[in-house]
């Protein structure tokens, strides 16, 4: 069951190109899970107006932990709230996953945190994983001390992670996969793995008004009718999403 | 003891405030406390589903939102079979916003609709094709909805105007005429939005609706005109953040207020709201909310 409170950050730290958030919340443990977020915003402050969707990277039973790419006004404003600052949040939502015990996991640029998240609820698998640049490639040693094999790409060095796909599609034989990324990445990738799109699932990022199945906005085409990303998603069966 | 209540024309309400169409659906009845609200409005609905524009369907602007959702809904049977038996639960008014593209429409869907306090017409969305704002901009196509609406319905009607219409003064006096217990005003107002990368407009369909405080004092200077020219109760919408809002648009005529986008912003708004109105009121040494626009402080 979802709640809105007024919470303290804890921790504000760079890493890699992004902010890592640490807010304080004793009860988010016992409720979320693997493929839920947040709407996160400031208090008392209506420029933003709207919270802003964000997946949990980490959650434990004191804490949790967001990942911010800093993309326009709000998201600055976020990524420069302090400790002892508080965040509006909004949480958990959307829909809850059975992750696989073990997987693959294909992650672009910030595409990385919702999966990290998800390794916590996996044994093992493996991550492709690109960025645009070597150093961008955070939390990869993280997710190999979880038992994943990890590969990674980055754009100054050699292509994108759909480059390292399509050199690498057996490994999806047989496989639960998971993907989160720009969505022209997705729907490259969708284009080169055939039928293993049919065992793929897609993390769909898309703009949100209330994040609460009220306004209708967050909507994206599941086979022929639309679907809510904030209700029913956000993560939805790869060969049943139709991208623009 | 205050007294919150409001009523005009079989329209009884425990509190002026009253949550608008389209921004909220029941997962909202988990975070806000549906009984303590005057009335909530339901998202407007259709005779049959419609699944509403491509995305982008929303983004900021200053101050507020803009909006190109296409009334994307699952149709009045799904209201009455999945929706109104939750939302009788509780203890508040339930009314119920319906679309159409054609008169005909709006007198199908009205009659579909029962054991509810009420049903908002609105004719004045200013994403969709037919009907929507070019309704609410005629008063002689303004006049005909309300009357068949409120023939084919014993429920109170209420119209929802659109800023976009050159007079609303005169709208609202087509509404009142038509039979309309009340009409909201307003709306959102149209506006667009370009992204410079593309070159083009957000929205698949160009033009949005722009709501939250950016339209306030354009949408309480409607409520004032048409209150000092019509004969109707009017209930207040657009831009309300606060209590302080609220007050404003009591003062300027209105019977009672809506919440839209204030909702995405502070989901506790509505609450917070009626419980500062209530302090105001202890205070000032307020009872009812008559005392409100009528006592002038030293
Ligand atoms: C996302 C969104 C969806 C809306 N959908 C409807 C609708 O279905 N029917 C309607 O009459 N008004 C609709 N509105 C208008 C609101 O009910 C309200 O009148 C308007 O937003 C102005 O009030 P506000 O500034 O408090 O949001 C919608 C507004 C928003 C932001
Ligand atoms: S964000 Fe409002 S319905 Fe999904």
């Amino acid at each position: 069951m979802a709640s809105f409170q007024i919470l303290p950050v804890i921790e504000n730290r760079v890493v890699g190109p992004y902010t890592l958030l640490r807010v304080e919340d004793k009860k988010m443990h016992s409720i979320a899970k693997c493929g839920h977020f947040v709407m996160v915003g400031l208090p008392d402050s209506m420029d933003p107006f709207l919270l802003r969707p964000i997946s949990f990277l980490s959650v434990d039973e004191k804490s949790f932990t967001i990942l911010i790419k800093v993309k326009g006004k709000g998201t600055e404003k976020l990524s420069k709230v302090k400790e002892g600052e508080s965040l509006k949040i909004l949480g958990p939502l959307g829909k809850a996953l059975e992750p696989p015990e073990n997987g693959i996991l294909i992650a672009g640029g910030i595409g990385i945190a919702p999966l990290y998240y998800q390794s916590e609820w996996m044994k093992s698998g493996v991550l492709f994983y690109g960025a645009k640049r070597e150093k961008d490639l955070v939390f990869k040693e993280e997710i190999k001390d979880r038992g994943f094999i990890v590969n990674t790409i980055s754009e100054e060095k050699r292509g994108t992670v759909v480059d390292l796909i399509s050199e690498n599609l057996n490994f999806l034989k047989g496989k639960k996969t998971f993907v989160c990324g720009p969505e022209s990445m997705i729907k490259e990738l969708k284009g080169i793995i055939g039928d293993y799109a049919k065992d793929t699932f897609v993390y769909i990022e898309r703009r949100m008004g209330c994040g609460l199945g009220g306004c209708k906005s967050c909507a994206v085409k599941v086979y022929f009718e639309y679907k809510l990303v904030c209700q029913d998603g956000p993560i939805f069966p790869l060969h049943e999403v139709k991208f623009d | 003891m205050i007294d919150l209540t409001v009523s005009f024309n079989h329209i009884k309400l425990k509190n002026p405030i009253i949550l608008a169409s389209g921004v909220w659906d029941l997962p909202y009845t988990e975070i806000v406390d549906f009984n303590k609200l005057g009335g909530v409005v339901y998202k407007g609905i259709s005779l049959k589903p419609r699944e509403g524009n491509p995305t982008p369907r929303i983004t900021e602007t200053p101050c507020g939102v803009i909006n190109s959702i296409g009334l994307a809904n699952k149709g009045v049977e799904n209201f009455n079979k999945e929706v109104l038996p939750l939302l009788k639960k509780f203890d508040t008014a339930i009314f119920v916003n319906i679309f159409g593209e054609s008169i005909e429409d709006f007198s199908r869907i009205s009659e579909k609709i029962s054991d509810v306090s009420g049903i908002e017409v609105n004719i004045s969305c200013p994403n969709v094709k037919k009907g929507g704002v070019s309704f609410g901009r005629d008063p002689k196509t303004a006049y005909a909805i309300t009357k068949a609406v409120c023939k084919n319905t014993s429920l109170p009607v209420i119209v929802k105007l659109t800023p976009a219409a050159s007079n609303i003064v005169e709208i609202a006096q087509a509404c009142l005429d038509g039979g309309a217990s009340a009409v909201t005003a307003c709306n959102t107002y149209q506006g667009l939005v370009i992204d410079i990368e593309s070159k083009k407009p957000l929205f698949d369909k160009v033009v949005g609706g722009v709501s939250g405080p950016a339209i306030k004092p354009q949408a309480l200077y409607k409520v004032y005109q048409i209150s000092e020219g019509v004969e109707i109760p009017v209930i207040g919408s657009g831009g309300i953040t606060n209590y302080k809002d609220v007050l404003e648009y009591l003062i300027a005529g209105a019977k009672s207020i809506q919440l839209g986008s204030v909702i995405f912003n502070n989901p506790l708004a509505p609450m917070e709201i009626i419980d500062n109105i209530i302090k105001y009121m202890n205070e000032k040494g307020y009872r009812n909310l008559k005392d409100i626009r009528e006592c002038i402080d030293e």
